[in-house]
């Protein structure tokens, strides 16, 4: 066991040597969501004037700071999920026989990448904690982390909602095995994911139908989940232990998924290239 | 069983193909034409422990194809591999610790950082101990003599300087077989050398079994006694190098350099005896070996010279003809 942790650090510890080697592109990358949180709130501002000016309650927030500290945390949370770099990355090495580099290793591609994927979303996690860190300051009290275990049960959502969506990618991923480029369908999930988890409009503020949807799919406990606990006033240890369930249960299906397919597609990988 | 057992292995490809042009993409865009076309077919091949094969074969052969099958980035359509009991595309930790692959045209190295980093890395995925790790990188950075670049960017690197690297990388942690697809390709003569001095002096040292292949027939001669050629995925001649290369090219060319001018009339039964061309007072003649001899015995009892020189014809002359049409030679 401790030969596997070994093993997945030094992958871990390589992407972050490489991440910071371009201080630049770096830097850039983490603060690159601040425009999109601005022109969040100046949208929603305008959208809710009448209810910020009486201050009144939105569907079933109890006030517009409420809901844009959902929406903020929300898209603070699918930044620190999205695989875009490492997806168009895979894809490429699927396509162009890189994968070679892997496959005669003893190492898991799977795992590999995850690890990848952590590694160059870290410096993210580091800013984005910060950020999160200064709601109350910004906004005000009694919107974020209300106490101890609504801050520990969101670290372990997101702990697991990152896995889940890394699977999620690497089962799109995992199709360049037949068709070679995918981009389009990470692009087209991402667009999706964005939409489904919450981070331009609250699920609770969806239409019955797709609200009933979202609820009973993944995408709800990929965002939505780990914000919602972040932001609940008290802690429900049911909802909670429920929901962590349901959330293993959902990984391990798309793990699943994505190994089957993976199995399939690697009997198709015709290694491109000398 | 031998070491590596490969029996009568075959690939082949679903390929789509389309006519150049925008009217070529749109009409395969709605009707691909798909053709399957084998990149190797019915090879069988046995390999012990310690031996430096080289397999030979023009662009497109298969060669790299065969490899591929053999470390299991590949599954092949028919047929089986078994390299020291394992089946290669099982991917087993066991297997993979034991292999390694170095593809001149494939970076396995991380490309922005040192190659000291990736070389860590491979220490744990390959759980390699320090003490092992440290000796033996030290060990191969002083025979490829690349100390010095250890700690630069990979993409700062000269093609020789990363080769060198890719190699330490994949010897790092003592595989007993190396594939080593053209691992000369693009370097210079002093870099070739040296790296092929490196495979001759590890095979000896630790008995590691290489399996080359490389389109410089220098690599071969120096490196191979065995060579397995491919022509069209299908397997052509396995055995003694030096024996192909007779049999391919049983002519010596031999240049005499008379002393003193012979008389005419001797000269021409020499003429008429052999394919020879005379200039001035050299003659020079193309003839196998047998007449070679008989040649040269003759010329000796005219003029005692001491200035003349046995050629064997340019090996990569000899294989250019032989892939031009090698049932020619191959059925005789």
């Amino acid at each position: 066991m401790s030969d596997w942790i070994k093993k997945y650090y030094s992958v871990l510890k390589m992407s972050w040597i490489q991440t910071l080697e371009y201080r630049a592109n770096a830097i850039v990358g983490a603060f690159a969501i601040l425009s999109g949180l601005l022109i969040e709130y100046l949208l929603l501002s305008k959208v809710f004037s009448d209810e910020i000016s009486s201050n009144s309650p939105i569907q079933n927030f109890d006030s517009f700071n409420h809901l844009i500290v959902y929406i903020m945390l929300c898209m603070m949370v699918g930044q620190l999920k999205s695989s875009w770099h490492n997806s168009m990355m895979m894809i490429d090495e699927i396509r162009s026989g890189d994968l070679n580099r892997y496959l005669i290793k003893p190492i898991s591609y799977f795992s590999y990448n995850f690890m990848n994927f952590i590694g160059h979303n870290s410096l993210f996690y580091i800013v984005y904690f910060i950020m999160m860190s200064l709601i109350p300051i910004i906004i005000g009290p009694g919107y974020i982390f209300n106490g101890v275990f609504q801050i520990i049960g969101f670290l372990v959502t997101l702990i697991i909602s990152v896995f889940l969506s890394y699977s999620m990618y690497f089962c799109m991923i995992c199709f360049s095995f037949w068709f070679g480029e995918v981009r389009a369908l990470i692009i087209s999930y991402n667009v999706f994911n964005i939409f489904l988890s919450g981070q331009l409009i609250p699920i609770s503020l969806f239409p019955d139908g797709l609200k009933q949807f979202v609820m009973n799919s993944p995408f709800r406990y990929m965002i939505d989940f780990p914000v919602s606990i972040a932001t609940s006033d008290y802690f429900n240890y049911q909802y909670f232990i429920d929901g962590v369930l349901v959330q293993i249960l959902w990984c391990i299906i798309i793990y699943l998924i994505g190994r089957i397919i993976y199995i399939f597609g690697i009997q198709q990988y015709e290694a491109f290239g000398a | 069983m031998s070491f590596i057992q490969v029996n009568s292995l075959s690939k082949h490809f679903k390929i789509f193909k389309r006519e150049a042009g925008l009217k070529g993409a749109l009409q395969s865009f709605f009707n691909r034409q798909y053709e399957n076309i084998y990149a190797v077919k019915d090879c069988s091949l046995s390999i012990e422990k310690g031996e430096i094969i080289g397999i030979l074969g023009e662009n497109g052969a298969g060669k790299t194809t065969l490899i591929k099958m053999m470390v299991g980035l590949l599954h092949p359509s028919s047929g089986s591999i078994s390299i020291d009991g394992h089946n290669p595309w099982e991917r087993k930790n066991i297997f993979l610790k034991n292999i390694s692959i170095v593809m001149g045209q494939k970076n396995q190295l991380w490309w922005d950082i040192p190659a000291s980093e990736s070389f860590l890395l491979n220490k744990s995925i390959y759980n390699i101990p320090d003490i092992e790790f440290k000796n033996r990188l030290d060990e191969l950075v002083d025979m490829l003599d690349v100390k010095d670049k250890l700690n630069i960017q990979v993409r700062r690197l000269s093609l020789g300087e990363r080769m060198k690297m890719e190699i330490i990388a994949s010897l790092l942690h003592s595989p007993k077989i190396v594939f080593l697809d053209e691992p000369t390709l693009g370097l210079d003569i002093i870099s070739q050398s040296k790296i092929r001095d490196f495979i001759k002096y590890h095979n000896q040292e630790h008995l590691t079994t290489f399996i080359i292949t490389s389109h410089y027939i220098k690599d071969i001669q120096e490196l191979c006694k065995r060579v397995y050629v491919i022509n069209k995925g299908k397997s052509l001649y396995d055995g003694d190098f030096d024996n192909l290369i007779k049999k391919i090219n049983p002519k010596s060319k031999l240049i005499f350099q008379f002393n003193n001018p012979p008389k005419e009339h001797v000269l021409k039964t020499i003429k008429n005896k052999y394919d020879i061309k005379v200039n001035d007072l050299q003659i020079t003649g193309e003839l196998s070996e047998d007449k070679i001899k008989l040649l040269l015995i003759d010329l000796l009892k005219i003029d005692y010279s001491k200035n003349f020189k046995i050629d064997e014809l340019p090996v990569e002359e000899a294989m250019r003809s032989f892939f031009t049409n090698p049932d020619l030679f191959l059925n005789e």
